[in-house]
């Protein structure tokens, strides 16, 4: 991690003098020759500000943002339509940007820039910015990002750090995966060579007791533990089943662990010339079973499921999968997840449990069909009613996503069209970045609890285990330099650098009102404070100027407190 | 009014670090380090958590030739070679002699000049272990034992049968925190963010970074340009909104105490003395330089007492132990034998106490690429309050009949996080009356009424 900190901290902070030199020689910056189509008006009614807000509020939880266009389109459309679309619409893989750079490099593009930095490490990065600010499948995206953070895999190794299919390829199994059945995503979690070197069931032996080697249990207990079932046994709306002591009763033990060591034993990487034992990994392939490395006799699984002896590798995981899948656990495990990462930090159980029986299919009779899952997260009672500022619902913004979010809604583009951004500077002083966890336990913890009135509360908030005394200042300076200095992304040489627009804002600044109106419905879903609105106002009025109006304008409602906490 | 040319003129210096005028809070904290400064003297805590689960049963490593026999064949493949072990001085409580990884001379060296401890085979424990009754089910265990998330919270909270979010270092800072002036800057600062170990129900972490001045300041806010001073009137008139949501409040507190806090601790960083000691360039090392920076601060920080804590991730080797952990030792070692010579240098060696902390140790037993989740695990501690050059606790005999095997080469430990933490917690001030508020399990294991110390590796 020493060499790419290293050029991090100085290309970003070349980048970042360079931009402003530019800044205060053009006399100002932005506009940047976007052009913004004007919007036509077809239907007799345009929305009302609540219409508005309310899809404003909607679109937070659904994807990485819109612009106040895609507010209005989306008000007009309404939410079932606007899901109905977007559960269509075709996958906008990361791989696919991943091989244009790789072919671009591979012509030449890029060697005289890479004294530095070995640009391949960048690639996966940039097809995830590129992607997640411009691609139309914006709920599959999002939906990618929250999966990404249950599914963890990170890029912090050094293997999966090196080659731009690893963590690329595995986002791209995210998303095809997304809109499908779970069992079909946990197999292919389970089978994919990013998470095999990460959780390290790749080359992992059967058992050879005469040298006291046994299956690695890695894998193992975490696709339990993390992916599946979680510690506890569940009642379907989430909350703890409790033993006649008042205790917790757990989902598995060491025993059952080393069960499922036993069948996650004889896999390698896939595709041609594969061979056990093979140290290089092939990306683009699922895992391959090599049965003569694969654990014989019988397994004991969970719910006293035994899998017999003499099975191929592929039927015992095959039958572990199902034996996961079909835990009572899952619905109820995983669809809380899902609402604290889309919607709210602490659903009722009730919520938990609507979405639980979506996820078990009973009005279906398909177990496991996300579409029905993501259907019930983002349209249930409770995520649809009435905001209140004085409640407990909702939840801190994550740093990408405030990221990401500016990126989208105010028009970022370039010369070429490539949205370019490594997303180091994020990292660095928002302490977050897709796929970059620093373990398989994410960011934050689902059950995080801050000390104070938070927890005294009973509640959680996730998202503050990475709001330090240190990122909460990092994070607001990074939004200064996105929005105030105009250094956008933070992407090396050659690419083009990228610039927001903020036409349609000068256009309506010269009121002060009608500048906080607009924002309060694209950024706070008219959910911004009486007080904190005043605050704003009396700033942006000593401020003549409409363009640094509304760069002000922006970074105070980025930092505040009302953007932080969507309700 | 903010016109352009002010507005550019900011631009130009946005990322450039400005030094900070004094503010109304340090100049209260300044006034009151007089009365911090006839406190009982200073003492720091340095806990270093090697998250992930450190295979420690490689890092000390039997060196006598029964006890390496029996070391190698149950490590099979994971076996270090005898020959390159670096003895340590002295035996163990059992009579045996012992080694370390042969990447960690250093510590080799703090540990014969006296300067480092072992402690072997310390574990989460809520009772002796006692190999019937696990047999039997009748014995009290840990909460999701082997399993990271739950024991590397138990390392930090002392606490294995509950799932709870305060830790040892910060309940420590709840009785405690009046002994430092309050400006803002918490007795515990984390150089790896937010954690449990310093988390307390009252006080926190104050979060800092191992590079600059550790604690980035709003851009441009207060800087003596006129655009600083509007930067502050809209940034504290935003911040100055009473929030209704709890969520929003939180964070307002947040991002309010952060901005305060910067400016009180970077001014205070100013006036630490410039060391001589050099520091590797690696993350180790430079979050060690810092903590040493910080404690060469103290005074200006009015600061009587800190807990310092740095992550060190990266120990979880299902795979490639062997070849990680050459190269990852070798960090710790150095790192540790730079601290102390910095220690040294501002003369706070004997006030300061590091130890080490892990998820866990891992199964002697190989997975033919590296070890699994285990259960006990040696520690290191290094201070110039440490009794030296001795190891502590009990070093288990390996034998394939060992009792303390519970499966797979996991060995139960024999000395438990309470004792290890007591020992720490006394040294720092904790009053024997206050130690059950500290460690709420200690007395399964240590009276605290006791004329002995719990393990004795610390002279008071």
């Amino acid at each position: 991690m020493d060499a790419p900190n290293t050029f991090r901290r100085a290309r970003l902070m070349a980048g970042i003098c360079a931009t402003m030199l530019l800044l205060t020689a053009c006399g100002g910056g932005g506009g940047g020759g976007g052009s913004s189509p004007p919007q036509p008006l077809p239907e007799p009614e345009p929305p009302t500000a609540a219409e508005l807000a309310e899809a404003s509020r909607f679109a937070a939880k659904a994807t990485f943002g819109l612009p106040y266009s895609g507010i209005d389109a989306m008000a007009r459309q309404g939410r079932a339509s606007w899901l109905n679309r977007q559960f269509s619409l075709p996958v906008n893989l990361h791989s696919d940007i991943v091989t244009d750079l790789v072919q671009r490099r591979d012509a030449g593009e890029f060697v005289d820039y890479e004294e530095d930095i070995e640009f391949l490490i960048l690639f996966r990065r940039l097809a995830w910015w590129h992607r997640t600010v411009t691609a139309s499948d914006e709920l599959r995206q999002r939906v990618a990002f929250a999966l990404s953070q249950i599914f963890v895999v990170s890029d912090n190794v050094d293997a999966l750090i090196i080659n731009p299919y690893a963590m690329s390829g595995y986002y791209d199994m995210l998303l095809n995966n997304a809109f499908g059945n779970y069992r079909d995503l946990l197999r292919a979690v389970s089978l994919h060579p990013s998470m095999g070197i990460y959780l390290s069931h790749v080359n992992n032996r059967r058992s050879d007791p005469d040298n006291n080697i046994f299956p690695d249990e890695n894998y193992a207990r975490e696709v339990m533990q993390l992916f599946s079932i979680g510690l506890f046994e569940l009642n379907i709306n989430g909350t703890w089943q409790l033993d006649t002591n008042g205790d917790p009763i757990p989902t598995y033990s060491n025993t059952e662990i080393r069960e499922f060591a036993k069948i996650f034993t004889g896999l390698s990487f896939g595709g041609p010339g594969a061979s056990f034992g093979n140290q290089f990994p092939n990306f683009l392939a699922p895992m391959q079973m090599f049965d003569s490395e694969h654990e014989p006799g019988p397994k004991y699984l969970l719910n006293g499921t035994v899998v017999p002896g003499g099975q191929t590798g592929m039927q015992d995981i095959e039958a572990a999968i199902d034996n996961l899948f079909e835990h009572p656990n899952v619905g109820p495990f995983i669809g809380k997840q899902l609402i604290q990462r889309l919607v709210t930090s602490n659903p009722s159980p009730a919520y938990v449990e609507r979405v639980a029986r979506a996820f078990n299919g009973d009005a279906t009779g398909v177990r496991g069909d996300m579409e029905a899952v993501i259907r019930a997260v983002l349209l249930d009672p409770e995520a649809t009613a009435a905001p209140d500022a004085f409640g407990t619902f909702g939840k801190l913004r994550e740093p990408v996503v405030r990221y990401a979010a500016i990126l989208r809604q105010f028009g970022a583009t370039s010369d070429d069209g490539f949205i370019a951004n490594t997303g180091y500077f994020l990292q660095e002083l928002g302490k977050q970045h897709p796929l970059s966890a620093p373990s398989v336990f994410n960011f934050f913890l689902p059950a995080h609890s801050p000390a104070g009135e938070i927890a005294d509360a009973g509640l959680v908030a996730p998202e503050f285990q990475i709001t330090t005394s240190n990122s909460v200042v990092g994070l607001s300076n990074l939004i200064d330099f996105i929005v105030v200095a105009n250094f956008v992304t933070d992407a090396p040489d050659p690419f083009a650098p990228v610039s927001l627009s903020f036409d349609d804002y000068i256009d309506i600044s010269t009121n002060v009102d009608d500048l906080i109106d607009r924002l309060d419905i694209v950024l706070t879903a008219g959910q911004l404070d009486a007080a904190t609105r005043a605050s704003i106002r009396g700033v942006l009025l000593d401020i003549p100027e409409a363009e640094i109006r509304v760069r002000i304008a922006l970074y105070l409602f980025l930092i505040s407190p009302d953007y932080a906490v969507r309700l | 009014m903010m016109n352009r040319r002010s507005f550019l003129t900011h631009s130009c210096s946005l990322g450039i670090a400005s030094a900070t005028v004094t503010s109304s809070l340090l100049s209260l904290g300044l006034a009151r380090t007089a009365a911090a400064q006839s406190a009982p003297g200073y003492r720091a805590l340095v806990c270093i958590l090697l998250a992930g689960g450190n295979d420690s049963y490689n890092m000390l490593v039997p060196t006598d030739n029964d006890q390496f026999g029996e070391y190698r064949a149950i490590r099979s493949d994971l076996a270090l070679e005898q020959g390159s072990l670096l003895a340590l001085p002295g035996t163990a409580s059992n009579g045996r002699n012992y080694g370390l990884h042969p990447g960690m001379p250093e510590l080799q060296s703090l540990f014969a000049s006296g300067d480092a401890a072992m402690i072997a085979n310390v574990g989460t424990l809520l009772e002796a272990y006692d190999a019937q009754a696990v047999a039997d089910g009748t014995a009290r265990l840990p909460l999701g034992l082997f399993s990271h998330a739950d024991q590397i919270n138990q390392w930090q909270t002392a606490v294995p049968d509950a799932r709870i979010a305060q830790g040892w270092g910060g309940r420590v800072a709840d009785i405690m925190q009046d002994i430092n002036v309050a400006n803002g800057v918490s007795m515990n600062i984390s150089l790896s963010g937010s954690n449990v170990f310093q988390s307390g129900n009252q006080v926190g972490e104050y979060s800092i970074e191992s590079t600059g001045d550790g604690a980035p300041g709003i851009n441009s806010y207060d800087d003596g340009t006129e655009y600083g001073t509007f930067k502050k009137r809209m940034v504290d008139e935003l911040l100055a909104v009473e929030q209704t949501h709890i969520f929003r409040r939180e964070y307002a507190r947040r991002l309010r105490g952060a901005i305060d806090a910067q400016a009180v601790f970077v001014d205070a960083l100013q006036t630490s003395p410039t060391l001589t000691t050099t520091f590797s360039p690696g993350y180790f090392s430079q979050a060690l330089r810092q903590i040493a920076r910080v404690i060469g601060a103290r005074s200006a920080l009015g600061a009587s007492r800190q807990t310092f804590f740095v992550t060190v991730g990266g120990w979880d080797h299902h795979d490639d132990v062997l070849d990680n952990q050459a190269n990852m030792l070798p960090a710790i070692s150095q790192g540790l034998s730079e601290f102390r010579d910095a220690l040294v240098e501002l003369d706070v060696f004997n006030d300061v106490t590091t130890f080490t902390t892990s998820d866990f140790g891992r199964t002697l037993t190989s997975n033919g690429k590296g070890s699994d989740h285990g259960w006990g695990g040696h520690h290191i501690v290094m201070g110039g309050a440490v009794n030296g050059a001795q190891i502590y606790g009990d070093y288990p005999i390996i034998t394939p009949s060992s009792q303390l095997d519970v499966g797979r080469g996991v060995y139960a430990p024999t000395t438990s996080v309470d004792e290890y933490f007591a020992e720490l917690a006394l040294w720092f001030g904790v009053s024997v009356s206050e130690l059950d508020q500290v460690l709420p399990n200690v007395r399964s294991f240590y009276s605290p009424e006791s004329a002995q110390p719990p393990i004795g590796f610390l002279s008071t």
